[in-house]
């Protein structure tokens, strides 16, 4: 739990008391939408992250491209990048040809590239890697929460229902999110919200204040079927409250990542008190005919990005969020025999937004001093959730992460 | 603490005796039905009721389909593959589940399905799909090291891993590695090293137009030293090797306490070598290891067995399985998938990881969605199949009687007070017609957190 006491929770909490002490027996919709109201002007200061992942294993040294040309073409005969088409980032990087909707991220300046994002000893399981990244742990007794499930514990109680996390996709909710006390929200679309029961609205409300009001079970699985279903209920409740027609004129391209980041847009946009949004992007793990495969990837990336930030920005909301992309690992260095390539390590790793400190950090790991194949590291990942959870979360990374890490130059 | 320790393996997988403190009731003969199928009918739970536990573990493990059921089924499944949909083979799937008698089977061809898991996402031709599948259920009690050398011949498995072309100079490691990783052994049990050179036995194991092909001269006949044996091995040599390790059987034992006992917490390796060792000197069958499972004091009597979430598809079939409706499974299937089990298309080669991953806002709202629809179509059932007379030949006459009969049948805990009082609001009042106000009630089991467990 949090020591520290905001102001808006003091306010939210006198303001319900307030209304429970005049009106007795105040319906809980009106103690809600008061707080609720009150809310939504003050939230909106609170800083947002975004974590966009790329599952599969992006191949790093294809989206970022070194000109250093003579090894990169001797590892990759089918699958190099030919000069002329990349997008000029300085004079020793180029963006993947696909990536047009990045490149203008990089022109207005919102966009930071950290180059060389790994760990130590690296493992090349999509499972296993995940689990390190989502968990920052690498040993595997200590992996029942993940960074981000314990950010949500330590930031505490809430003063409304909304989930500190949303993750919006139709996969697994990512172990980052996963938490002791708290439940992060899944959902594909708003419609999943919908209960659609012939009295579901009366039973919900019956069930969510009972389940509120009655005491913690004492086991830790029963107080997850509690804490789940109690956030499914509300979140519904909310989302339907708060989701009106406010749609922007803001144009997103046709994909499913696209798609998920409107909603993310419209649940900002909605003044939910959510700090944490996730969405995935499968198919990155391209053993086989990589080249026509990762560009349509990187081209629904670059596009969703872009969208998302021109959105955000329309509406004002571009400055409180940062968007963080990553994937499991990079791809080996060599191309495979099927034109694909095999699981890596290190990769570069993208920051967007309104306040993100914009440019490179850090040089292209080197195409000849190789570990095992693979590309070494040279910034530890989290070094960035450190930066991320210290300077743009607000609150103590080394408590998160069970240890201080150096943090990185990436948020202005 | 792992609330495991402090529990006696010998104790927990020793066989349950009823006795007054733990009688064999309609309770835990519903539970056992419950973990060793898809969901039963009241008119299984009335057998078992009488057969005792022993006996119907038997009849579980020995049931078969009888010979029309298999025959309407087989033209079900050509009619959907005629459609060149894997989700229509999804929807004949169901069918087949609510159907079969022979549930212990059908549970295992899913379990299996989620283990050699392979996406019809990438495996665009249905009938390889299908292909797997009918293997899944040929070797649905093992023996397990056949099963995985179908599978390294699979058309459908060797697309999905990438290795329908897999050359000696440059050999694909996907499938050795998930061999290793999530087939056979797990994680911690194998160095990369070990992945690379089982790799090489695979070389020349390919698909060509349709089916599996050894390409001999595309095999590496070199020697391979891997798992600290050494030889010109081939791939069937591989996975015997691989088989052989110890880390093998525990791999599949714990697995198969997972499916039937509980998802949490990990049981010590003490309550998985006994299982582990009747799985090695049974040739790795498994039918003697699940008999043991079901037959368990730990399953029948502890309460670390309640610690099951149940997966979409259990939920769903459970429902219709116990309340006999009749509805679309195309429809049915859509629905699961939107709740994170679509059948043909599990999210990655590790299948669904289940147990707290199967619910979350979403998924615990679709799956009350799911469940309501279940239950108002059983509403409008005419005469005999309506829920009413469900209830009256059941002898369930008072609300209370009302309440506490479908609460048996459909929750595997009994209701808290608060949430039998508001069950029995909607039994009080509400639409004229009986059956839809039961319809009403059981929309309140839907959201209750307790309607998840296994």
């Amino acid at each position: 739990m949090s020591n520290v006491l905001h102001r808006r929770h003091v306010l939210s909490v006198a303001t319900c008391s307030a209304l429970a002490t005049l009106v007795p027996r105040a319906p809980q919709f009106l103690i809600e939408t008061a707080a609720a109201a009150e809310l939504s002007a003050s939230a909106r200061n609170d800083n947002l992250l975004v974590v966009v992942q790329l599952s599969g294993g992006n191949d790093g040294l294809n989206m970022i491209v070194p000109r250093d040309r003579d090894e990169y073409i001797r590892a990759r005969p089918t699958l190099a990048q030919t000069p002329g088409t990349l997008l000029k980032l300085n004079d020793e990087l180029g963006l993947h040809p696909s990536l047009g909707g990045l490149a203008s991220l990089w022109e207005s300046q919102v966009l930071s590239i950290v180059q060389g994002v790994g760990y130590p000893n690296p493992n090349r399981s999509h499972f296993e890697s995940f689990d390190i990244w989502h968990t920052a742990q690498r040993d595997t007794s200590l992996r029942s929460t993940g960074w981000l499930g314990r950010w949500s514990d330590m930031t505490g109680a809430r003063e409304t229902s909304d989930p500190l996390a949303i993750h919006v996709g139709g996969e697994s909710q990512p172990l980052a999110l996963a938490a002791h006390d708290s439940a992060a929200s899944s959902f594909r679309s708003l419609d999943d919200l919908r209960l659609k029961g012939s009295r579901a609205l009366e039973d919900r409300s019956a069930i969510a204040e009972r389940l509120g009001a009655a005491p913690l079970p004492t086991d830790d699985f029963s107080r997850f079927l509690r804490a789940t279903t109690v956030s499914a209920l509300s979140t519904s409740r909310r989302v339907e409250a708060v989701v009106g027609d406010r749609s922007t004129s803001a144009k997103y391209p046709g994909s499913e990542l696209a798609r998920r980041l409107q909603i993310v847009a419209q649940l900002i946009e909605a003044g939910l008190s959510t700090r944490v949004y996730y969405v995935c992007q499968d198919g990155y793990d391209t053993h086989s005919k990589q080249a026509a495969a990762h560009a349509a990837l990187l081209s629904d990336l670059g596009g969703a990005l872009q969208a998302f930030h021109a959105d955000l920005a329309q509406r004002g909301q571009d400055k409180r969020v940062a968007v963080m992309v990553f994937s499991e690992f990079g791809r080996r260095v060599r191309e495979n025999a099927s034109q694909g390539t095999d699981h890596g390590a290190a990769a570069p790793l993208l920051l967007v937004g309104g306040r993100v400190r914009a440019g490179v950090v850090g040089t292209h790991p080197s195409l000849t001093d190789l570990d095992d194949g693979d590309l070494k590291h040279q910034v530890d990942f989290r070094q960035i959730y450190a930066t991320l959870l210290d300077e743009w979360l607000g609150c103590d990374a080394a408590r998160v992460l069970g240890k201080s890490y150096d943090k990185l130059p990436v948020l202005a | 603490m792992n609330p495991f320790d402090g529990r006696d393996p010998r104790e927990a997988w020793r066989a349950y005796d009823p006795d007054a403190h733990f009688p064999w009731d309609r309770r835990r003969a519903t539970r056992l039905l419950r973990r060793a199928g898809l969901g039963p009918t009241i008119a299984e739970i009335d057998v078992a009721v009488k057969a005792g536990p022993s006996e119907t573990v038997r009849t579980l493990l020995e049931t078969s389909e009888p010979a029309p059921l298999v025959t309407e089924l087989k033209d079900v499944t050509a009619a959907a593959l005629a459609t060149n949909d894997a989700k229509n083979l999804a929807a004949s799937w169901l069918l087949r589940m609510i159907r079969t008698p022979a549930q212990a089977t059908e549970l295992l061809t899913l379990f299996w399905h989620g283990h050699f898991a392979t996406s019809a996402a990438k495996v665009t031709d249905p009938r390889m799909m299908l292909h797997q599948h009918d293997q899944f259920r040929r070797f649905a009690f093992g023996p397990f090291d056949e099963l995985t050398r179908t599978m390294a011949r699979d058309p459908a498995m060797l697309i999905y891993l990438d290795s329908a072309t897999n050359r000696r100079t440059r050999p694909n490691e996907n499938f050795a590695r998930e061999v290793m990783e999530l087939f056979c052994l797990g994680l911690g049990n194998y160095a990369e090293r070990d992945i690379q050179e089982l790799a090489r036995c695979f070389t020349g194991w390919e698909v060509h137009q349709g089916a599996f092909r050894f390409y001999a001269a595309q095999h590496d006949r070199g020697e391979k030293e891997f798992l600290g044996r050494r030889g010109a091995f081939d791939g069937d040599e591989g996975i015997r090797i691989v088989l052989d390790q110890p880390a093998a059987a525990r791999f599949i034992a714990r697995k198969l306490v997972r499916l039937y006992v509980c998802d949490e917490p990990e049981p010590p390796d003490a309550f998985i070598q006994p299982l582990a060792d009747e799985l090695r000197q049974g040739d790795w069958n498994l039918k003697p290891v699940v008999r043991r499972i079901l037959t368990s004091r730990l399953l029948l009597t502890d309460p670390l067995a309640d610690r099951k979430i149940q997966s979409p598809v259990q939920l769903a079939v459970s429902w219709i399985r116990a309340l006999d409706v009749r509805l679309s499974t195309q429809q049915l299937n859509t629905d699961l998938a939107s709740i994170g089990q679509g059948l043909f298309f599990p999210p990655n080669v590790k299948g669904w990881p289940g147990g707290r991953t199967w619910l979350n806002s979403a998924t615990i709202v679709g799956r009350a969605n799911v469940l309501s629809r279940i239950a108002r179509e059983a509403a409008q059932r005419s005469g005999a199949g309506n829920l009413a007379s469900l209830a009256g030949r059941q002898g369930w006459e008072s609300h209370d009687e009302v309440v506490s009969g479908f609460a048996s049948l459909l929750l595997a805990k009994p209701l808290d007070e608060a949430d039998r009082r508001q069950a029995r609001q909607r039994l009080e009042s509400g639409p004229a017609d009986r059956s839809q106000r039961i319809a009403d009630m059981l929309q309140v089991f839907a959201l209750l957190p307790e309607v998840n467990l296994a």
